[in-house]
């Protein structure tokens, strides 16, 4: 009997989380990534974290911390997770930039998807991958937050129920501020020809579209709402929220991963392998 | 009644303004395989890209069991070799073949045993634990042939399938075809006549993205006049078509290419024409090399009405 949409989307999914673990561009990957977070760990959090925890109760570190427009900082309840969340805000969407460039493309150019296309359908395929990618993304989550969980409890082990609750809401958040550069990656990577044209286009809306909407925007203010359909539009806004109050601004990510997923969806429909 | 299980009607398809096919229309029935046959250019690649859902077509409609190309329904149900497509060069052959079984509908043990079942008829189980990009060409190609052999597809649409393949594997392919036919239909497109002449029954043409029906051993059998195609060891073309022409009952003698002669005859004057024709290679001493009922399938195709006297 042929599988249905949702098997073969379990399937795909399965086969990019086994890309990442078992192939050696997957591992060096993640040896990449844990070397990376190996040193943020070691430096930024631990450092800042001793610092917020010692100066957070005194009014001279409250007024340092807001006189360099890093107030934010002192909003989360445990100082390794507020150092974390500042640092994952910029840290994982670079790297869902890089590593979801490939979703399509390369196997479009080789001809692996006519393989894979006679089996599944194009939005199987689509779908799939973007699942496998987020789930990815949500094991390194998971894996970068419960060692910086680690550090909290080595600190102070009763910080146990608060760094759960913390820890909740940063998954939770980060999960959803990916959701959208995901989708952009999955639309481009559906587009382009190599995973290298999907980073640079990327980087070029990431970086230049805010400035041309604004632009077109002071001629014709109703482009400016378009503003909102950039993955990580929110983010600066976001930086400022702490714990739960991050879900304020999910519907942003949320509209944007639809947007771009439809977009994207419709461009893997059409296009040619 | 067999079914029909591709439909095409007035299928058109355009690169940049330049019509590869050109409202083409025909239907193809289950059973015995079928050759597709064109020179470069003529559209073949483009027409199984679309069969296989690979290309949308600019117009008209195809379907296939009834169905669109591409549509999930269809997995499992028709398979294909397409033209220059890699596997992934990350993953070892063996991880790849078990995925699309997988995607097929089979479950983890099946796809192993069906993985190392294809590689077998494809003679490459040795190749496992490969990876693709250690593969000849050659190797690459059965790679691809067995992926298309996986499970039980009614359709199998192979583009070049013997194309860069040795002599031993070439025959090798060519069982297995015969082996899964008719309960499998495999449309070939090839450029290998002779191999097509072997395997097909019925060829479809392809000429200027025009489609065109050819029934092989039947036009003759209704002509009232047949066809002999001789060919010989070196020797003068011009004795040969003068004692050749001499018999009686022969209609038209041509010298396509040298040394090779194509015999049209009536046979309701001389029916057994071919034990004349081995009599007078006899009495003038000449050496033959093959002889054979009928054109060859590149006369019939390509030089049906060119050939000069």
């Amino acid at each position: 009997m042929t599988p249905g949409f949702f098997n073969h989307l379990m399937l795909i999914c399965q086969f990019e989380i086994k890309r990442l673990f078992s192939t050696r561009k997957g591992l060096l990957y993640l040896i990449t990534f844990a070397i990376v977070w190996y040193f943020i760990l070691i430096y930024p959090i631990r450092f800042a974290s001793d610092f917020l925890s010692q100066r957070q109760n005194t009014s001279h570190g409250m007024s340092f911390f807001e006189f360099i427009g890093f107030d934010s900082l002192l909003n989360w309840e445990i100082p390794e997770f507020s150092v974390y969340w500042h640092f994952s805000l910029v840290i994982f969407p670079m790297l869902s930039i890089m590593s979801c460039s490939d979703q399509t493309c390369s196997d479009r150019e080789r001809g692996t998807l006519r393989f894979l296309t006679l089996r599944v359908s194009r939005d199987s395929l689509f779908f799939g991958r973007f699942a496998g990618m987020m789930v990815i993304h949500t094991l390194l989550i998971f894996t970068t937050l419960f060692t910086t969980l680690a550090f909290a409890i080595y600190r102070e082990a009763n910080l146990v129920p608060a760094a759960f609750n913390s820890a909740m809401a940063i998954i939770v958040n980060l999960i959803l501020v990916l959701l959208p550069f995901t989708a952009m990656m999955a639309a481009l990577s559906a587009t382009v020809k190599s995973p290298r044209q999907a980073t640079v286009w990327a980087i070029l809306i990431w970086s230049f579209l805010a400035g041309i909407i604004s632009l077109l925007s002071s001629y014709l203010p109703a482009l400016d709402s378009l503003i909102i359909l950039i993955p990580g539009y929110q983010m600066s806004e976001l930086s400022q929220l702490a714990e739960w109050q991050t879900l304020q601004l999910a519907h942003i990510p949320i509209l944007q991963t639809i947007v771009l997923l439809v977009i994207g969806r419709w461009i893997m429909l059409r296009q040619s392998l | 009644m067999k079914p029909t299980i591709i439909q095409c009607q007035n299928l058109s398809h355009c690169y940049s303004g330049k019509n590869a096919l050109n409202k083409i229309n025909f239907e193809v029935v289950a059973g015995e395989p079928i050759g597709l046959v064109g020179p470069n250019g003529a559209g073949k690649t483009t027409l199984l890209s679309i069969l296989c859902g690979f290309l949308r077509p600019t117009s008209g409609a195809v379907t296939l069991f009834g169905h669109k190309p591409g549509a999930s329904v269809l997995s499992g149900k028709i398979a294909a070799l397409p033209q220059d497509a890699k596997l992934d060069p990350t993953f070892n052959i063996g991880e790849q073949l078990k995925f699309y079984a997988r995607l097929q509908g089979l479950t983890r043990k099946q796809a192993s045993i069906e993985t190392i079942r294809v590689l077998e008829a494809v003679a490459l189980k040795k190749s496992l634990y490969e990876k693709p990009d250690t593969l000849s060409h050659g190797m690459a190609k059965r790679v691809a042939i067995a992926q298309a052999l996986i499970g039980k597809p009614q359709l199998i649409l192979l583009d070049e399938p013997t194309a860069g393949l040795d002599p031993v594997n070439t025959r090798n392919i060519r069982s297995i075809i015969a082996e899964l036919s008719p309960e499998t239909t495999f449309i070939i497109s090839s450029h290998d006549l002779t191999e097509l002449g072997r395997l097909c029954q019925q060829i479809l043409l392809l000429e200027n993205g025009i489609m065109n029906t050819m029934q092989l051993n039947v036009s003759e059998k209704n002509s009232p006049t047949r066809f002999l195609t001789l060919q010989m060891e070196p020797c003068s073309a011009t004795d040969v078509i003068k004692k050749i022409n001499q018999l009686d009952g022969i209609v038209k003698l041509t010298n396509p290419q040298k040394n090779e002669f194509i015999v049209e005859y009536s046979p309701e004057i001389e029916s057994k024409m071919d034990i004349k024709i081995i009599n007078c290679i006899n009495e003038n001493n000449w050496q033959y090399r093959q002889f054979s009922q009928g054109k060859s399938l590149e006369e019939k195709l390509f030089f049906e009405n060119q050939n000069p006297e």
